[in-house]
């Protein structure tokens, strides 16, 4: 087996309580290298991709990459995939913490959970080893009170647990990993939540083997270097991921109140890095051997908000709920952020979604009597927060906005659904595509909805880094515009997928020089590969993921940015601008290979030697292009 | 009117002038204070010999000095940002933002990051009015 794999898959039927393991070759981790990559080829593979989210068929798959624990700066992470509950295609949220590089030290590269257990369990991993365990003590619970359980009983394991929100099938609940770290996107706690698996606690003493130690050495101390010389990995250390909020203002890049305000300098000052760190930060925190450390822990002493010293938010989460519900109180994000934390909820989808009730308030599209009497003014956070535990319990009004902002709006009739900011029912992350038009494109063609981390488009396009030696681009581009965008979004995520299939976080791979990343990659698995085989990688890992969704329904008409975001601000520095949506898709789907339906084209499907993937995509190019049901709420 | 020769101390007047001179900068800097030096590593085959040390001194809105100066007075600043002659003029053109080409490495800064960011706008401004000097630069 190359460095850096074990070459096992752990495979548990929680059915039947059987527990196996099956052995992947070096030439599979050659083609997909690892993480969500090789996910979604044994769910291609393996599984009836048509099945019911919630339900024991739909597997879970956890994928590490062949950097995930070996100390490298940032390697770190591991991808959780299925179908997604909210978004009804593929699946996945990659998440930096502990539990990736304890699962290589057990043993494996991965796991994959199949069926529904007849009662809630939990599953422990402990070097090679492995049981499902009866869990009624823990159910219940949420995610810190589960976890610091799982820790009293076995000592040293590192945990991955879901909270009330996976248990009642929300369906954007979370997944946490050690009370700091978690997969928040698309929904994935709530297949945990379908399968009764509460938590997965796992040890390992193992050591991952390498194939130049020495080699790898050196790489260490190149990146040690350049991550200490890197403001970008500076500002991330002193602030976290909300340094970039005051500079966000300036460019456009930040919503606010629901994506329908440009700028509004009050809410930065607030809710930025500055004020998080010289307010309410105890100190920085790091996923396991990461220099950058940027996590943040936090605590609000005192005030109405008052939390214990926990996991701080994220610029995300200064977003979601800060400037897109109009709260100027930073106390108020810290205290939102630890309840989706403790309750297991993604706080994009979440937060997004509040906003989406906090606008039909407004509008009187939903009443005192729709909300239980709940006031949704903007900007009210005590309503937030009972709101948020209903949501969680699936109570009256929180049951409808445990959908999804997509679901819910649709149910809500025609005139909610512009309130609801999404592609392909996933909310979108806090970059607005009208200040930077590359952001828009990602978000239309990225395989799990709008997201900002399948591709380095935010890298590249709002110029923290500079890649001519991996592939052709410029200087520096203007933000809200579209000419040239489509090569870059292509590249970009071409190069950029793969921090989910290397397993590296991309705050990382934005501080280091790419031949750094490479020449780690390939000291640890001793493949050689140059940045073109990389790039080959990256773009069969689109192309699977693409294929997938095919399968699933999805072709060109979903390929769109919503109304919301193609309505121009009148203020602020994207002020007149939305993407010029034809001509993106149009210079992308050319250089993508991708048909008019959206469907990957059968030359460019042989030359990646996914020919199977040809075969099943065959039916659906013959097909009319029709919606299926449950894509019909999509855009 | 003529251009002026970059890193001399009558360019350094005029980019004094430019912010003084500025109604938006006053508006934008109130919270401002501090000194910040700009560190240019030589360049012979561009014309620029030696390193080049520039002090510029801000108060609320204010400026005090802006000098060509040594190293140890450039050394005393509160911020101090060096890089290479052509990225500082890369940045004086407005071929590439200030913060970019520091979040790329092009560029380094010394100095109190949080309170850089917190003043971002603020570091953005003085960027630009620089780049309204009507400048000869040395290779130009
Ligand atoms: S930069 Fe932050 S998120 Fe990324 S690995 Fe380091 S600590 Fe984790």
């Amino acid at each position: 087996m190359p460095g850096g794999y074990t070459g096992l898959f752990l495979t548990v039927d929680l059915i039947s309580g059987k527990i196996s393991r099956f052995v992947l070759e070096e030439e599979f981790f050659r083609l997909h290298i690892g993480g969500s990559a090789v996910a979604a080829r044994l769910f291609l593979d393996g599984f009836p991709l048509d099945c019911d989210p919630l339900s024991g068929a739909n597997p879970l798959i956890i994928s590490t990459g062949p950097m995930t624990g070996s100390a490298f700066p940032g390697t770190s992470r591991f991808s959780v995939c299925a179908r997604s509950p909210l978004t009804g295609i593929w699946g996945e949220s990659a998440c930096g913490g502990t539990f990736g590089p304890e699962l290589k030290r057990a043993g494996y590269d991965g796991l994959i959970i199949t069926g529904r257990a007849p009662f809630p369990c939990y599953l422990r991993i402990e070097d090679g080893a492995a049981e499902i365990i009866e869990a009624s003590e823990i159910w219940g619970k949420d995610i810190y009170e589960t976890t610091d359980l799982l820790w009293s009983k076995h000592r040293s394991c590192r945990v991955l647990a879901i909270g009330p929100a996976g248990e009642n099938l929300v369906r954007f609940a979370s997944i946490g990993n050690d009370k700091g770290h978690f997969a928040g996107r698309t929904g994935l706690g709530a297949v945990m939540g379908a399968k009764n698996l509460k938590a997965i606690a796992v040890k390992g003493t193992g050591h991952p083997e390498k194939a130049d130690k020495e080699g790898f050495k050196q790489a260490l101390r190149s990146a040690a270097e350049e991550i200490r010389s890197s403001a970008f990995a500076g500002s991330l250390h002193a602030m976290g991921s909300d340094a970039g909020m005051d500079l966000g203002m300036m460019t456009g890049d930040v919503p606010i109140r629901n994506w329908t305000v440009g700028e509004d300098y009050d809410l930065s000052a607030a809710l930025g890095g500055p004020a998080l760190t010289e307010k309410y930060l105890v100190k920085a925190h790091a996923c396991t051997h990461c220099p950058i450390a940027c996590k943040r822990v936090v605590r609000v002493a005192e005030g109405p908000y008052r939390t214990e010293e926990g996991p701080g938010p994220e610029y995300e989460t200064c977003c979601t709920f800060g400037t897109m519900i109009m709260n100027y109180d930073l106390a108020g994000v810290i205290k939102a952020n630890e309840l989706c934390n403790r309750y297991g909820m993604d706080t994009i989808s979440c937060g997004s979604t509040v906003a989406m009730a906090m606008e039909l308030f407004e509008k009187g599209l939903l009443s005192g009597r729709d909300t239980e009497g709940l006031d949704m003014a903007w900007g009210n956070m005590p309503a937030v927060f009972t709101l948020l535990g209903k949501i969680a319990r699936r109570e009256g009004f929180g049951g409808l906005l445990a959908e999804g902002s997509a679901r819910a709006a649709e149910r809500l009739g025609s005139a909610a659904a512009e309130a609801s900011v999404h592609v392909k029912g996933l909310e979108l992350p806090m970059h607005d595509p009208r200040a930077f038009h590359g952001m828009g494109l990602a978000y239309m063609v990225s395989n799990r909805g709008g997201c900002h981390l399948q591709h380095a488009v935010m890298g590249t396009e709002q110029g923290m880094v500079s890649w001519p030696q991996v592939f052709t681009m410029k200087d520096s581009y203007t933000g809200p515009e579209s000419e040239d965008k489509a090569a870059l979004v292509f590249h970009s995520e071409n190069f950029g997928i793969l921090g989910n299939s290397l397993a590296i976080c991309h705050y990382v791979l934005y501080s280091l020089k790419p031949e750094t990343v490479l020449k780690a990659f390939n000291v640890i698995t001793g493949f050689g590969f140059g940045f073109s085989d990389l790039m080959v990688c990256g773009t069969r890992d689109w192309m699977l993921k693409r294929g997938i969704n095919n399968l699933l329904g999805v072709t060109s008409r979903n390929d769109a940015l919503p109304k919301r975001i193609m309505t121009a601000l009148t203020e602020g520095a994207a002020a007149g601008s939305v993407p010029d949506t034809k001509k993106l898709l149009s210079e992308y789907y050319a250089l993508r290979g991708l048909d008019k339906q959206g469907i990957p084209k059968e030359d460019r499907l042989r030359e990646l030697g996914l020919d199977a993937l040809n075969r099943r995509l065959a039916a659906v190019r013959a097909a009319e292009p029709v919606a299926k049901e449950e894509m019909k709420w999509q855009n | 009117m003529a251009k002026l020769k970059a890193f001399t101390q009558e360019w350094m007047n005029a980019f004094r002038r430019r912010i003084a001179d500025s109604k938006e900068y006053r508006e934008i800097a109130g919270n401002w204070e501090g000194s910040v030096s700009i560190i240019i590593n030589p360049d012979p085959a561009r014309g620029v010999p030696e390193t080049v040390y520039l002090f510029t001194d801000y108060w609320h809105g204010d400026v005090k000095d802006f000098l060509v100066c040594d190293k140890a007075k450039a050394e005393s600043a509160d911020f101090i940002m060096s890089g290479d002659y052509i990225r500082w003029k890369q940045i004086a053109r407005k071929e590439i933002e200030a913060t970019k080409a520091l979040m790329q490495g092009k560029l380094k800064l010394k100095g109190n990051l949080v309170y850089v960011v917190r003043n971002v706008k603020t570091v953005n401004k003085v960027v630009d009015l620089l780049g309204e000097v009507d400048t000869l630069f040395p290779d130009d």
